[in-house]
């Protein structure tokens, strides 16, 4: 048929990784085109060799009828290839015409910009694609949706013959979905095509003609949508059961030490848990499906809107300092944000947690603050020689150790992980799970928040799954499998009933 | 333990000493070309220069208020309004002082009471209500210096000290004596050196912040609120209180240095003292090598950059070339050149051994 882009043999390596082995994919004209994989299939990775960002190491890239053996960015819009990232990138403090023609203004003989003109072409594609938005409105007011939107009709007035749409899906509601797949089939009727990156097996099974799937950065099979179905995609992309040793081991759990009552706030709703003393309960859930949220509320950073939070059977709310105060501690997503104190030594960012609960006692005793990270060194093998050294002197790993031990440290008896293993390498990353069951079985509780269903696997007594906002299922050790675990994440479930 | 690298160790402690301490080795060079200024002019450099730079009001007064403005630059803010709450406060010193027939104790509290006040206004309108530090103080700045002008002629004499627009300490009072000529201008002599009282107060303050900042948890907050807030937020610490806290002491701090102002100098003028110290002080504060974006600074640095900064002031008014209008000129130049030092220095330096190393491999 009409073949619109193909790579062949694409290969790429960061140091000695292998991000990419080999893979190829193929995309026609007017068709949309789902890319699936999970998180480190190499999806991005291509996209981003595609788009120019990253050079291949080896690889055949034709688009349009012309090779590209070395693309760059500029080449490469110029051919007519756009990236709608999953991170908007319009600009807030201009109006939606302003960021449409942005870097491609249109000015008139006197170098001055042509405003008429440029609105009256904003109309002419809003109408085209049927989208309803005032080109003269300021972007800040729009919803995040029409942001969305308006980043897609700016790739399409640049006259892009492929758009890379990067889970356009996850800030939207299911309403706001639907207009958006209907101006998608638009112009998919017009001749445009699209890779469309999700995780929600729902919207792909309904949207997308064909797909490709990776995984490990190795290529598994192409084909028609309409010839698979959500069950064998989902075991496409994570391939066979991992043969992994099994180091869980059943323990005795004590009484209910947290209880959640129908707990609403940021971004979920209603949720209801009981976790008993010793037990490990992992959360999972796609970007957006409020997993994070519940474990911030649980700590006070999100604010709850009702419903409550027991420990030990008393409410808690209020301040982080309260939770904390009631045995509770949080390491936090996202490392260099939210745990790493830059300008501080190791020895300053361990202590720093267990200070806001000693703050009684305002003079620092430096031979015991030394002495307890020492014994937190050698239980999680931090490797450093001096503590006196910049927390930034340290290696990602051996940082998330340093905030585990911080938070260790205030002897906290609920432990929350979000996302814990994130930016750390393969090896620190089995030494933290390994840890975590330490922690249980010393008889702290712990709940952690992941997408990695294998270490779910390894480590947790439960498995909490939740999509937009909601509990949808809740699986005891012995009924996780990355299959049913990831049938539910994405909703496949709903789609499979249908 | 640890088997480290040897191999040149006295360049390295000497290398390690520099950017440690680079704040007391630009303190040495200064006063280095102040003792050169002195005996070019045909006079001899001896320790009543340096009592002299221990006893300006530049290093006392400034100095005392650049402690504060270092914790208030340490947690990301920033505070002009110290030259006006000076004025201010020093005015409600002196008029306690006036008021209750020279009382020492209820004007030192008057001092630190009215300082803590105005530390508060701006602290709470940054902490809590959440307005960028810059306009808050910029306001504070405006309307401190205007209130104290606009009631100074408006007071009873008898209660400003002076008839003419400036608060003035009544030398009939008791303990005049006292703490005009012994506390404020008086000095302990040791040996040929003299050291003023004031300059132990300075001392004694700035050993005590150094031991809150580097001793006390409520320090290690300064610090991390500064270095990253949103980690300091998420450790339990309430940011909010830090940075309320640190306008609270600044203004205490404001309050020690108006009650200086008043033994020291013995009256203030609303329309003409302390104009520009909050620049000044950033000065003494940059000076000392505290970071501008907040999370990184010593209070030792802010005490030589206190220091600095009065000695490149000595060295421009002992040039005798000079006019006083070019002053602020000199200051300026100075106080570019030595931070594009502290700046630029280290990405040279970089450079420059990127440089060799290239070249070594060229040889190779």
């Amino acid at each position: 048929m009409n073949t619109l882009l193909q790579m062949r043999g694409v290969s790429k390596a960061f140091g000695g990784v292998h991000a990419l082995t080999d893979v190829h994919l193929e995309v026609e004209k007017g068709e949309i085109h789902a890319l699936l994989g999970e998180n480190g299939a190499g999806k991005s990775t291509l996209m981003n060799i595609l788009t120019g960002v990253v050079p291949m190491d080896e690889g055949h890239i034709e688009f349009d009828g012309k090779v590209y053996p070395h693309p760059n960015i500029r080449q490469m819009e110029d051919a007519g290839i756009a990236f709608v990232h999953q991170e908007l990138s319009v600009i807030n403090d201009l109006t939606v015409y302003e960021n449409i023609f942005l870097n491609r203004e249109i000015r008139n003989k006197w170098h001055v910009l042509d405003k008429k003109q440029m609105i009256a072409q904003t109309h002419e594609l809003f109408e085209r694609l049927g989208v309803e938005m005032n080109p003269l409105t300021m972007v800040s007011q729009l919803k995040t949706s029409e942001k969305q939107l308006l980043e897609i009709c700016r790739a399409l007035h640049a006259n892009a013959k492929l758009l890379i749409l990067d889970e356009p899906t996850t800030a939207l509601s299911n309403e706001e979905i639907s207009h958006l797949f209907e101006i998608l089939k638009k112009m998919k009727r017009e001749g445009t095509a699209f890779i469309f990156i999700s995780h929600k097996m729902p919207e792909i099974m309904e949207i997308a003609d064909r797909y490709t799937v990776f995984r490990n950065g190795e290529f598994v099979s192409s084909g028609l949508i309409r010839d698979t179905d959500s069950r064998s995609l989902t075991s496409d992309m994570i391939g066979k059961e991992y043969a992994d040793k099994d180091v869980y081991q059943p323990r005795i759990l004590g009484d209910v030490v947290l209880r959640l009552n129908r707990l609403t706030g940021t971004g979920f709703h209603d949720v209801e848990l009981e976790v008993r003393k010793g037990e490990i309960v992992a959360f999972t859930g796609l970007a957006g499906s409020g997993a994070s949220e519940v474990l911030q509320t649980m700590f006070g950073v999100l604010p709850i809107q009702s419903g409550s939070i027991e420990v030990q059977g008393e409410k808690i709310s209020g301040s982080i300092c309260r939770f904390m105060e009631h045995t509770i501690a949080m390491l936090p997503s996202n490392r260099k944000e939210n745990s790493v104190i830059p300008d501080m030594t190791i020895q300053e960012n361990f202590q720093i947690a267990e200070h806001t609960l000693s703050r009684r006692k305002p003079v620092i005793h430096r031979k015991a603050e030394a002495a307890a990270f020492d014994a937190r060194r050698k239980l999680l093998r931090i490797k450093t020689d001096n503590p006196g050294d910049p927390i930034n002197s340290l290696s990602g790993g051996n940082q998330q150790k340093v905030f585990l031990a911080r938070w260790l440290n205030t002897n906290a008896d609920i432990l929350i992980f979000d996302n814990p293993t994130q930016g750390v390498d393969v090896g620190a990353k089995a030494e933290i799970y390994q840890m975590i069951l330490q922690f249980a079985q010393a008889g702290k509780t712990v709940i952690i928040n992941t997408l990695e269903i294998p270490e779910i696997k390894k480590v947790s007594d439960r498995c909490v799954v939740f999509y937009e906002g909601a509990i949808v299922k809740i699986f005891d050790h012995e009924e996780i499998s990355e299959q049913s675990v990831m049938m539910y994440s994405t909703n496949a479930v709903a789609e499979a009933g249908k | 333990m640890t088997t480290k690298k040897t191999g040149a160790p006295l360049q390295k402690t000497l290398a390690q000493c520099w950017s440690k301490y680079s704040y007391v080795f630009v303190f040495i060079i200064i006063l280095i070309v102040y003792a050169i200024t002195i005996n070019a002019n045909g006079n001899h450099f001896n320790p009543g220069h340096i009592s002299g730079i221990l006893s300006s009001q530049n290093t006392v007064i400034v100095g005392t208020m650049a402690i504060g403005m270092a914790l208030v630059i340490i947690t990301g803010q920033i505070d002009l309004s110290l030259g006006s709450s000076l004025v201010l406060c020093a005015g409600v010193t002196i008029m306690s002082y006036n008021a209750t027939g020279g009382n020492v104790l209820v004007m030192l509290l008057a001092a630190l009471g009215s300082g803590l006040i105005c530390g508060l206004i701006n602290g709470v309108l940054v902490g809590y209500a959440k307005m960028p530090a810059f306009i808050v103080t910029l306001g504070t700045m405006l309307i401190y210096r205007s209130l104290t002008l606009s009631v100074v002629r408006e007071i009873d004499p008898a209660l400003t000290g002076s008839s003419s627009s400036q608060f003035s300490m009544i030398s009939s009072m008791p303990s005049y004596d006292f703490l005009r000529m012994k506390f404020g201008t008086g000095s302990l002599r040791l040996g040929s050196i003299q050291i003023p009282y004031i300059s132990f107060l300075f001392v004694a303050i700035t050993l005590f912040f150094i031991f809150l900042m580097s001793n006390t948890k409520y320090g290690k907050s300064i610090y991390a609120v500064g270095s990253n807030e949103k980690t300091a937020r998420l450790t339990g610490i309430n940011v909010e209180r830090v940075k309320v806290s640190v306008f609270a002491v600044t203004g205490l701090l404001v309050g020690v240095a108006s009650f200086i102002q008043a033994c020291k100098i013995g009256n203030v003028t609303p329309a003409s003292s302390g104009t520009s110290y909050e620049m000044y002080a950033i000065a003494a504060v940059v000076l000392g090598g505290v970071s501008m974006a907040g999370g990184r600074g010593k209070i030792l640095g802010v005490f030589f950059g206190a220091l600095s900064y009065t000695t490149i002031n000595f060295i421009i008014v002992s040039i005798p070339a000079l006019s006083p209008d070019i002053q602020n000129t000199f200051q300026g130049l100075v106080l570019i050149v030595v931070i594009l030092v502290q700046t630029a220095g280290p990405v040279i330096k970089e450079k420059f051994v990127e440089l060799r190393h290239r070249t070594k491999q060229v040889h190779q």
